[in-house]
């Protein structure tokens, strides 16, 4: 009982952070938004019974690629106007507050659901780290593969674009 | 994944290690020619693999299949990205690319468009596609300095994003319904009692959308002209033969495993190749740019081949192959004419620049000439027999109404197919003499001429060996 309200409870925090996400003109907001909604995707992950898929949705999309994104954000400088804009105050900044806490909040209340002493049901199935690695390299060893050169070659291309015409000119030989 | 599965992907293996060492390689050794060379080899190479080496098993990693098929669309595939290499040596030169990265990158569209013809698994389908598309988008904007192609390259790869969130979620809501990714299993438990489940429905529609946008079908094709437009020439000539024909042939086992079930999907696509036939040719009358032209040109061509994808079955799996086959010809061979007049500051594709250029080039304007002839489909040459060949299905098949439209839409198309044939020959002379052409762009304009005439007159070897593929 307690994990399906959770379950949906997280859904929806999921789907109203991202429709925010996308709709917020100030980037720093939708960014801060969309890491609202990883949260409440790695609450439904670890629902599902993918503990380590949860874990990795934090540390990495949460944790690392958002921070990356907001510095990103901060080193293109944006425009003295829209900053400005940023920086008033409105009742809109309390949605991500909220949108967090009931995230915090039903991950909490799913972890006293899962304590020993009032655990009421446990996953359906549950992806050990270590059945996950075994899917992941043996079973899709293959599509793994496709997709590492995939990015491979998006990197040496996305540099090859973007890289300074100094770079060019040195380049013009045979 | 055992030594086996591994042999039977040894032509994509080819391909994509090759294009990892051209890619390390070509850091120290800056020679262009040198790696484009070695591209072409390694794709030749690849293509000769799959058309002698027996593959080992049936199925690699249960994601690709090793059937005939599948050889003969990595065959077909591979030599494509062999010829554009091929067709890029000066164009390559003039706008000085890194000869290792653009050879590399075409090596490694050349493996993801093989193994999306081979795909027997959603997954496997997904990141091939993958593959190719996010290769495409860099390649598109290669020229750095030229704000059209960064224009077409962003436009591409937006709209492409999109499509891509369309087959991802399409994907999953078939494998919720199913359970399975292999796209066999997958079709036959979409369905109860000969209809589809309405979930795997909903699944179909998002796919349908995200295929639509690939091959550019009417209500997604906005982006295919200002892509064609800004994109180098013989990249353009990949995206509109290989690229495409990859995700039909990758579809048509798909649309044929649905059998009865897929009733509602064949009605959608029925409507969609209507729209797709007429938007693109009426659209293509007014255009007077050589590579928007054919842009709409390749449009309306994915609408008649929409109509071979709907008859199915051997029947129209056998037409599509051919037209496809026969089309790829005459599209490359068009942007490889475009690509040979290629100027340092630009490509001539408007017709005022064209104007009397039959008198300055007459080989290469009357190669350009027959090309659009094939794609009109005039009777000696090759286009007449691939749309015979789907219109004759379609009568067979009750899709009379299609055919009629299809017929409709070639004899119009002869309006803006022979308007730059007439600017090149029948015009007061006032274009200027550009450079003449290379050996290896006259090899290859030859080559895609004698294919055009040869399959026109005697079209009876492609039509037994695609016979054999399909049976």
């Amino acid at each position: 009982m307690m994990a399906t309200l959770t379950f949906y409870l997280a859904g929806a925090i999921a789907v109203i952070a991202t429709a925010l996400a996308i709709t917020r003109s100030n980037p720093v907001h939708a960014v801060i938004y969309l890491v609202n909604s990883f949260f409440a995707l790695a609450l439904l992950f670890y629902l599902l019974g993918a503990p380590l898929l949860a874990a990795w949705e934090l540390i990495i999309y949460a944790g690392a690629i958002m921070v990356l994104f907001l510095f990103i954000i901060m080193m293109l400088k944006l425009s003295p106007s829209s900053a400005e804009k940023g920086l008033v105050a409105t009742r809109g900044q309390w949605v991500p507050v909220v949108l967090l806490a009931v995230a915090l909040a039903s991950c909490t209340m799913l972890l006293t659901g899962l304590d020993p002493a009032t655990a009421q049901e446990a996953p359906r199935w549950h992806a050990s780290p270590r059945d996950f690695g075994y899917a992941l390299f043996k079973e899709y060893a293959l599509a793994v593969e496709i997709a590492s050169f995939q990015l491979l070659f998006a990197a040496v291309g996305a540099f090859y674009v973007g890289r300074p015409d100094k770079m060019r000119d040195e380049e013009d030989v045979v | 994944m055992s030594l086996l599965e591994l042999k039977a992907l040894l032509p994509q293996l080819l391909m994509v290690l090759g294009a990892t060492v051209v890619l390390v390689a070509g850091a120290w050794v800056r020679n262009r020619r040198l790696w484009l060379l070695t591209g072409l080899v390694l794709a030749l190479g690849a293509a000769f693999i799959a058309g002698t080496v027996e593959p080992p098993v049936a199925e690699v990693a249960g994601m690709f299949s090793t059937s005939l098929y599948a050889r003969f669309c990595t065959i077909a595939w591979s030599l494509v990205i062999a010829a554009t290499l091929l067709l890029s040596g000066r164009y390559a030169d003039l706008h000085r690319y890194g000869g290792g990265e653009y050879t590399s990158l075409l090596l490694f569209a050349g493996t993801g468009m093989s193994l999306l013809s081979a795909a027997t698994s959603f997954l496997g389908l997904f990141l091939s596609l993958e593959a190719f598309t996010l290769v495409l988008y860099i390649l598109i904007a290669f020229n750095r300095v030229d704000n059209l192609g960064a224009e077409a390259g962003l436009k591409y790869l937006v709209f492409g994003a999109v499509a891509t969130g369309f087959i991802a979620f399409g994907i999953a809501l078939i494998y919720t319904a199913s359970g399975t990714l292999h796209i066999a299993e997958a079709l036959a438990a979409l369905q109860v009692d000969g209809a589809m489940r309405p979930l795997g429905l909903a699944g179909w529609a998002l796919m349908l959308v995200a295929i639509g946008f690939k091959i550019s079908l009417v209500p997604f094709h906005f982006w295919t002209p200002d892509v064609y437009q800004g994109a180098p020439a013989p990249v353009g000539g990949v995206m509109a033969t290989a690229a495409k024909g990859a995700v039909l042939a990758a579809f048509l086992p798909l649309l044929d495993g649905l059998g009865v079930a897929g009733g509602e999907i064949k009605q959608v696509l029925w409507l969609l190749a209507i729209l797709t036939m007429l938007v693109g040719t009426f659209s293509a009358l007014s255009q007077t740019n050589l590579k928007r032209m054919l842009a709409y040109s390749s449009v309306t061509h994915m609408g008649y081949l929409l109509i071979a994808l709907l008859i199915g079955g051997a029947d129209g799996g056998q037409a599509l192959l051919f037209y496809l086959v026969v089309y790829s010809f005459a599209t490359f061979g068009a942007f490889g004419v475009i690509t040979s007049w290629a100027l340092e500051d630009g490509e001539v594709q408007n017709y005022d620049d064209l104007r009397g250029l039959g008198y300055l080039h007459p080989r290469r304007s009357s190669a350009l000439a027959l090309f659009m002839l094939s794609l009109a489909g005039v009777p000696p040459l090759a286009g007449f027999f691939g749309k015979f060949g789907i219109f004759h299905a379609a009568l067979q098949h009750g899709y009379l109404e299609l055919a009629l439209i299809g017929v409709f839409a070639s004899l119009v198309s002869l309006y803006y197919y022979l308007r730059p044939i007439i600017v090149l020959f029948m015009q007061e002379r006032d274009a200027h003499q550009l450079r003449s052409g290379s050996g290896e762009e006259f090899v290859l304009l030859a080559g895609c001429c004698v294919a055009t005439l040869f399959f026109g007159i005697y079209p009876g070897p492609l039509l037994d060996l695609i016979m054999t593929l399909l049976p």
